[in-house]
């Protein structure tokens, strides 16, 4: 029996889909049977981040009306034969998702996988709810910028009250990712430190990743970020993957820049 | 001007970081408003219930200018 995890920000444009490839196949990579689940219907973009675009045949909403069985409607990852996708359908509106064929669907994907992650939609509205509803735990992303986080709270707080997990007096685990951190900035005092973000927040901290021009360069291609070795963004991701799979991989401290750090080294032998 | 100097110094990531705590304190004030709501939600499934079949209620508190409300929405059963 799997978890399901739910990728959500409140504010779009922050870095939740492209958190949701990497992490599915980081932990497909690590060996763990994954599969990532786009929600944002009437508009699809994890396969275009997934670089599976042309294999997608059959989506969620036709899974979730019996026009399809999940077997159709699943797509392999060229990369990791432990990662699965499953496509956001375009055609139909938002109000296509009913709560009980999202739990039927959840809960099938459930059996098979050790891992189930739902990409959200941007926003509150009832996409995202559908997102949360059953959702085990979240993972929540934000940019060290104010409207992020302010929309971020509101999510947290939507999480909080209407998922079924809260609604049965348990609660649903919450773990921030602070996405396009750039040192310097945060260095001069230019960029909230995750720190201050953590209290504001009131949440755990799953990891930092900074920003990084790779990132555009493989949604190009369509090859997530994480297979780049050299990304400091991949790298920060292969990172984040590992803690989720149960690995202990220490906090990269990745608000000092190069200079800042030499300047520190520099310190030490003076 | 020791003022105006005084303000230009003064790190734009921790003027954010006090905007966002103020900001974040009265949305948390605003949306969970009263500690009753729960149980009034569920009183108004019940009335609404004898007449027409009820999938769910939402409150929520809305502050204006003036005056400050209780905005509740009722969403109907489809298939009863």
């Amino acid at each position: 029996m799997g978890i399901v995890i739910a990728v959500i920000s409140g504010k779009g444009g922050v870095g939740k889909t492209t958190a949701t490839a990497n992490l599915g196949l980081g932990i497909g990579l690590n060996g763990k049977r994954c599969v990532v689940v786009d929600f944002d219907i009437g508009q699809r973009n994890l396969d275009m981040i997934l670089g599976l675009e042309n294999r997608v045949v059959y989506d969620m909403v036709q899974v979730m009306d019996e026009e399809a069985s999940l077997k159709q409607a699943l797509i392999k990852s060229k990369v990791s034969e432990n990662l699965f996708f499953l496509a956001a359908s375009q055609s139909k509106d938002k109000s296509v998702l009913d709560s009980s064929k999202v739990q039927k669907l959840v809960a099938s994907l459930k059996e098979d996988f050790d891992f189930v992650i739902l990409d959200s939609p941007a926003g509150i509205e009832s996409g995202f709810e559908h997102t949360i509803e059953f959702a085990d735990a979240a993972i929540v992303v934000v940019n060290p910028e104010v409207s992020s986080i302010r929309d971020a709270d509101r999510a947290i707080g939507i999480l909080d009250s209407k998922s079924d997990k809260v609604k049965n007096g348990e609660e649903v685990a919450k773990y921030l990712i602070i996405n396009r951190i750039v040192a310097d900035m945060v260095e001069s005092g230019e960029m909230l430190k995750s720190d201050d973000i953590l209290e504001i927040l009131n949440i755990k901290l799953l990891g930092k990743v900074p920003e990084d021009k790779g990132v555009i360069d493989a949604s190009n291609q369509g090859k997530p970020v994480i297979l780049d070795k050299k990304s400091i963004a991949g790298q920060a991701y292969t990172r984040i993957a590992g803690r989720l799979c149960g690995q202990k991989v220490d906090m990269k401290d990745i608000e000092i820049s190069d200079s800042g750090l030499f300047k520190k080294i520099v310190g030490i032998f003076r | 001007m020791f003022g105006l100097d005084f303000f230009n110094k003064k790190k734009s990531a921790s003027v954010a970081k006090d905007r966002l705590t103020i900001a974040i304190m009265s949305d948390r004030d605003r949306l969970n408003a009263y500690p009753f709501m729960d149980e009034m939600k569920a009183e108004i499934i019940e009335v609404v219930k004898k007449y027409v079949g009820v999938r769910g209620v939402e409150i929520t508190k809305e502050i204006h200018r003036d005056f400050e409300a209780l905005s509740i929405d009722v969403e109907l059963d489809k298939n009863s």
